[in-house]
């Protein structure tokens, strides 16, 4: 498993396949370049690789977790889950949700704060560093301070609200309120991410283009749209990629927010279930139910529904995208 | 001042303008929880709330149980330390396995000629592709079949190869010039020993940027912690910190002074290495 996930989202080592540079094939027979990958491809295989495709498997039968024998239900767990769950159902929705509020508003924000700060001035790295800190820290701590910041009677969101003749809102325990709030921590979280990438991919671009257009008149909105825009898709299509894989198997936040809320027989899922997500029902499912064998069935929802994502993104990718 | 350098310095104002309240909007809840922390079970229900730190600190001392809670005059029975050590051991022990696997499959998969490496390689480029969270009912299987339920190796083992860290370490090793390993062999030096004593240490780099980010990420991890640990004795600050915070009984005050806690430690490590978490995150995530 990969756990350089701080906040929920997963780090960018880069699915780049590279080509494989030749090197010197003198010395060191095939056993010792075996020997050399062996501990690292044991640990990959047996706890990524074997539990990914023993979901499938899992996923047709009834098992409590604690007993040891499992029960072959064929396709149950599916046609329930697919037919008749409303939880799952409403837990669909509601991680659509969470991604359409999510995504575009982070990387937009990130891709404003990042064209911003890409010019050498005075602050810049400090800004840089002000803007990234949320990502780095703890997700228990900082989802904790929101909590703090949506309480209904001392938050001093709702301080803000009362200073704009707004009413007061209990975030955490009203179903319209509870996503709006989570989807504001996660930009909060993960924007400093998106800076920081977008930024990246600022610098990688010649300025002589922009500096051309410049020359000729343009003005820096349309220098923005019809230069730095279709330079930097090939960052934005990354971006994109991996913000909406980490906020589709979002459960962390979930679990902070509205773990307590609506109940724990219920298994948590904010007020109405309006906090519920695909990837916070897997873990209720699995560890407040012990049912393992449906928690598998939604895990190959979510892994199916993350391939087909990656799968289309790829394909635009090779296809849209504009590569120097 | 020239005229010219005037006129840059005025063309940078509205950035400022813009960027100073939106770093400033970032870093604020980090200081209002501050300002939480330090303040007065009255105080923090005092509507609007006050913005600005009263400078209880003797909080921090209650928080960790040092002084009475002065809401109820108990004193708070939280094993931070405890917490504390079971974290250290998690994020360190990790970050060494990473290292250690990292080095040994990135030097091979750059450097040694074996039958079928640029297909295993891009299984482990696939094995990238696989989230966490889909796996955790059967790694949780696993894990109880090899009764490590409630240990340290059941929050270090399965996190111990990184397929970002091999990424990282192929790349760094295939950059490094040949004529290194031929004069090498020119001694009679193998693999192995060349790894050890030549490229090893030339790596600090990229070995710097993977243990930074195991490090953080073990310290930050919660969601396996929460699952494969039942006691205090195994159970990292994270899911210490959540278990406290559901006790409604204490004092707000001091779920904020004990939030601050455990985020201090991982403030200061990003300050003192964030440049090169932020180089890190920037050059894997899109150099090619």
């Amino acid at each position: 498993m990969d756990q350089t996930t701080a906040g929920g989202y997963t780090t960018p080592a880069v699915a780049q396949a590279v080509r494989t540079r030749r090197r010197g094939a003198a010395g060191g027979g095939a056993l010792s370049g075996y020997l050399l990958i062996s501990p690292a491809m044991a640990l990959l295989i047996v706890f990524v690789l074997i539990p990914a495709l023993w979901i499938f498997w899992l996923s047709f039968q009834r098992w409590d977790l604690i007993s040891g024998t499992s029960d072959y239900i064929g396709s149950a767990n599916y046609q329930r889950l697919l037919l008749r769950d409303d939880v799952f159902r409403k837990a669909v929705f509601q991680t659509v949700y969470f991604v359409a509020g999510t995504v575009p508003t982070s990387m937009a924000l990130g891709l404003f704060l990042a064209v911003l700060l890409n010019r050498a001035m005075p602050l810049r790295d400090f800004l840089r560093t002000l803007i990234f800190t949320p990502y780095v820290m703890p997700i228990v701590s900082t989802a904790l301070i929101f909590s703090f910041i949506y309480q209904p009677d001392i938050g001093v969101l709702n301080a803000a609200f009362h200073a704009f003749g707004l009413p007061k809102i209990d975030w955490l325990n009203s179903p319209r309120a509870i996503m709006p709030a989570i989807i504001l921590y996660s930009v909060w979280q993960h924007t400093g991410y998106n800076t920081v990438i977008f930024l990246a991919g600022l610098s990688n671009l010649a300025p002589e283009l922009d500096e051309a257009a410049r020359v000729d008149g343009a003005r820096s909105w349309t220098r923005f749209w019809r230069i730095t825009w279709p330079l930097l898709s090939p960052t934005t299509y990354f971006v994109l990629l991996i913000n909406i894989i980490g906020s589709f198997k979002v459960v962390q936040p979930i679990l902070i927010f509205a773990g307590g809320v609506g109940g724990a027989t219920s298994g948590g899922g904010g007020p109405d279930k309006a906090a519920e997500t695909i990837g916070y029902y897997l873990y209720v499912q699995a560890f407040s139910f012990f049912h393992a064998g449906y928690a598998s069935a939604i895990s190959v929802m979510l892994f199916l529904i993350i391939l087909v994502i990656t799968g289309v993104q790829m394909g635009i990718l090779s296809r849209r995208v504009f590569y120097r | 001042m020239s005229a010219r350098a005037r006129r840059r310095v005025l063309e940078l104002v509205p950035r400022y303008l813009v960027l100073i309240p939106f770093a400033a909007l970032f870093v604020f809840p980090f200081y209002w929880m501050a300002v939480i922390s330090l303040g007065t079970l009255q105080s923090v229900f005092v509507f609007p709330p006050y913005l600005y730190p009263l400078g209880h600190w003797e909080n921090y001392l209650s928080a960790v149980g040092a002084l009475a809670d002065p809401s109820t005059g108990q004193f708070l029975q939280i094993p931070w330390a405890r917490y504390f050590l079971n974290t250290i051991i998690v994020a360190g022990g990790t970050t060494v396995l990473v290292l250690v696997t990292s080095v040994l499959a990135g030097y091979a998969f750059a450097s040694m000629p074996f039958p079928g490496k640029t297909v295993i390689f891009g299984i482990v480029l696939a094995i990238y592709m696989v989230p966490t969270e889909v796996t955790l009912v059967p790694n949780f299987i696993i894990l109880a079949n090899l009764h490590w339920i409630d240990s340290y190796q059941a929050q270090i083992v399965p996190f111990g190869a990184s397929v970002f860290g091999i990424f990282l370490m192929r790349q760094f090793f295939l950059g490094l010039p040949h004529e290194l390993w031929e004069a090498a062999q020119l001694d009679g030096t193998g693999h192995l020993r060349f790894l050890w004593s030549i490229a090893a240490p030339l790596a600090r780099p990229p070995m710097v940027t993977i243990a930074l980010f195991h490090f953080v990420a073990g310290w930050n991890a919660f969601l396996w912690p929460l699952i494969v640990t039942n006691s205090d004795n195994y159970r990292p600050v994270q899911v210490g910190l959540q278990a406290f915070s559901y006790a409604d009984a204490t004092n707000p005050v001091l779920h904020a002074a004990g939030s601050l806690i455990v985020t201090l430690p991982i403030l200061i490590i990003f300050l003192l290495a964030q440049r090169q978490i932020v180089g890190g995150i920037a050059a894997s995530g899109i150099r090619g």
